[in-house]
């Protein structure tokens, strides 16, 4: 057993600020990443970020997680960070077991801090698990970050902002994005990011789902149909788009299998993508000294999860006796961002997820 | 296929990495996974499912799904969206649960 201060588990946005937060606090930190390298999916994200210049705004993801990595950087002498390390145990006793090369190690810490993400769903559909049907997020990683092509001609479902944002960067490499199609009356993404596919010529075909794939050992075909009012199937109104890749698009689910294991207080949040930790208002899971932030806990911006992260390292280092200077200050403005990044429209969801978090945790 | 050109990407000059999939030798390049070379050279079936043997690729790419699980240096359950290449690496098609060696 390897005794640790404060585990951080994932090296994503929301890790990596609660890393620095945390060593700025003065504590000892081991970040645990199950991937080759740090910067979760900033990694692959070629856009430039919305938002104001406090979360990076106006600059690309990939340019983000070089910043978050380097700020690290003076830290190096209490900062531990293990790669290609997947946590496979996390138990009441405060046990952080992981794999790394098949070899199995086990650590102690006083407290962990769980930031693994989301997952990409999937969704139903005849033959959906033909290779050639990838997670737009997938399709992403691919071409962003290993310079290959998903395939020639591409059929993108969902029109949230990351369907968007995928298409127009699928164009951008060079494939053809032959239709985004969007089971809702309305496309759910920003109008921004809408009004450039259409401006390339790219339809978005709102009240469409699709129907089936085709294909003999990879996609060939896609089947999609028009839906009514009540998003029920309009007969004969069936189309076939020829495509060799079809890109999922329909949200995403915190990845809470970890906080489950440790049978951590869980609830079911749809507007939170689904099973998120109960929480208290300083991000601290039902078992004391286990906190969580970023997606893991909600379905949010990248953003959101950096100052989610920086609140809760400044947070779990204070519980474990390295008070910041300047705590006060640090976590009252960390809190004014959070709020003014989730304020107007598109941030309603995520206001009416949070306050049904709020309610459980009193209840 | 791999991306030629890019607004935003700049294209590196990586150096080859000889590998075996399913005996035959082939060539990724520093920097891929194991699913990016494979992808790159057509290859989309990684594995084939256990009842139905239908052909599975990767889904998510970061690890997550299972989806492209293959037997890489005879160890079976590989995670090869998120192993890098190493040259010399034998990796084949898994089409059953995986033995424990």
């Amino acid at each position: 057993m390897i005794e640790k201060d404060l585990i951080i588990i994932g090296g994503g946005p929301a890790g990596l600020k609660a890393s620095k937060s945390a060593l700025e606090a003065g504590a000892k930190v081991l970040i645990i990443e199950r991937n080759p390298e740090l910067g979760g999916q900033l990694i692959k994200q070629t856009h430039k970020f919305f938002g104001s210049e406090k979360q990076y705004a106006k600059t690309r993801g990939f340019n983000i997680a070089y910043i978050l990595i380097s700020e690290l950087a003076p830290f190096k002498e209490r900062l531990e960070i293990e790669l290609d390390t997947t946590v496979v145990g996390l138990y009441k006793d405060y046990v952080v077991t992981t794999l790394k090369n098949e070899i199995y190690q086990k650590y102690h810490a006083k407290a962990i801090i769980v930031a693994t993400g989301a997952s990409e769903k999937v969704l139903a559909f005849e033959n959906n698990d033909l290779p050639g049907i990838y997670g737009a997020g997938a399709v992403q990683t691919l071409m962003n970050l290993y310079g290959v092509l998903p395939g020639k001609e591409v059929v993108m479902i969902g029109s949230g902002n990351i369907g968007l944002i995928v298409s127009y960067q699928l164009m951008q490499a060079g494939v053809k994005v032959k239709a985004i199609i969007e089971a809702a009356p309305t496309i759910g993404g920003y109008k921004v990011h809408a009004s450039k596919i259409s401006r390339l010529g790219v339809p978005i075909l709102t009240s469409t789902t699709i129907k089936k794939a085709y294909g003999t050992d990879q996609l060939e075909k896609v089947e999609i149909i028009s839906l009514d009012d009540n998003w029920q199937e309009i007969a004969g109104s069936n189309k076939i788009i020829d495509a060799d890749t079809l890109c999922v698009s329909v949200g995403l689910s915190p990845m809470h299998q970890l906080l489950s294991m440790a049978e951590i207080k869980m609830v079911c949040i749809n507007e939170l993508g689904g099973m998120v930790p109960s929480i208290s208002a300083i991000h601290e899971t039902s078992m004391k000294n286990v906190f969580v932030c970023g997606d893991v806990v909600g379905i949010e911006e990248a953003s959101s999860a950096m100052v989610e992260g920086a609140l809760t390292g400044l947070i779990a280092a204070e519980r474990i006796g390295y008070t910041h200077p300047e705590f006060n200050e640090l976590k009252n403005d960390y809190s004014i961002q959070l709020d003014a990044l989730r304020s107007g429209p598109f941030g309603k969801k995520s206001r009416i997820g949070l306050d049904r978090l709020k309610v459980s945790e009193h209840a | 296929m791999r991306v030629k050109r890019h607004p935003i990407i700049e294209a590196k000059e990586q150096s080859e990495i000889r590998f075996f999939y399913n005996e035959e030798e082939v060539i990724g390049y520093q920097g891929d996974t194991i699913a990016s070379a494979l992808h790159a050279l057509g290859f989309k079936v990684l594995s084939r499912s256990i009842q139905e043997h239908r052909a599975r690729g990767f889904y998510c790419a970061i690890g997550n799904c299972g989806s492209c699980h293959m037997i890489v240096n005879n160890v079976p359950n590989v995670k090869t969206c998120i192993t890098k290449l190493e040259p010399g690496m034998v990796v084949m098609t898994q089409k059953d649960l995986g033995k424990i060696i």
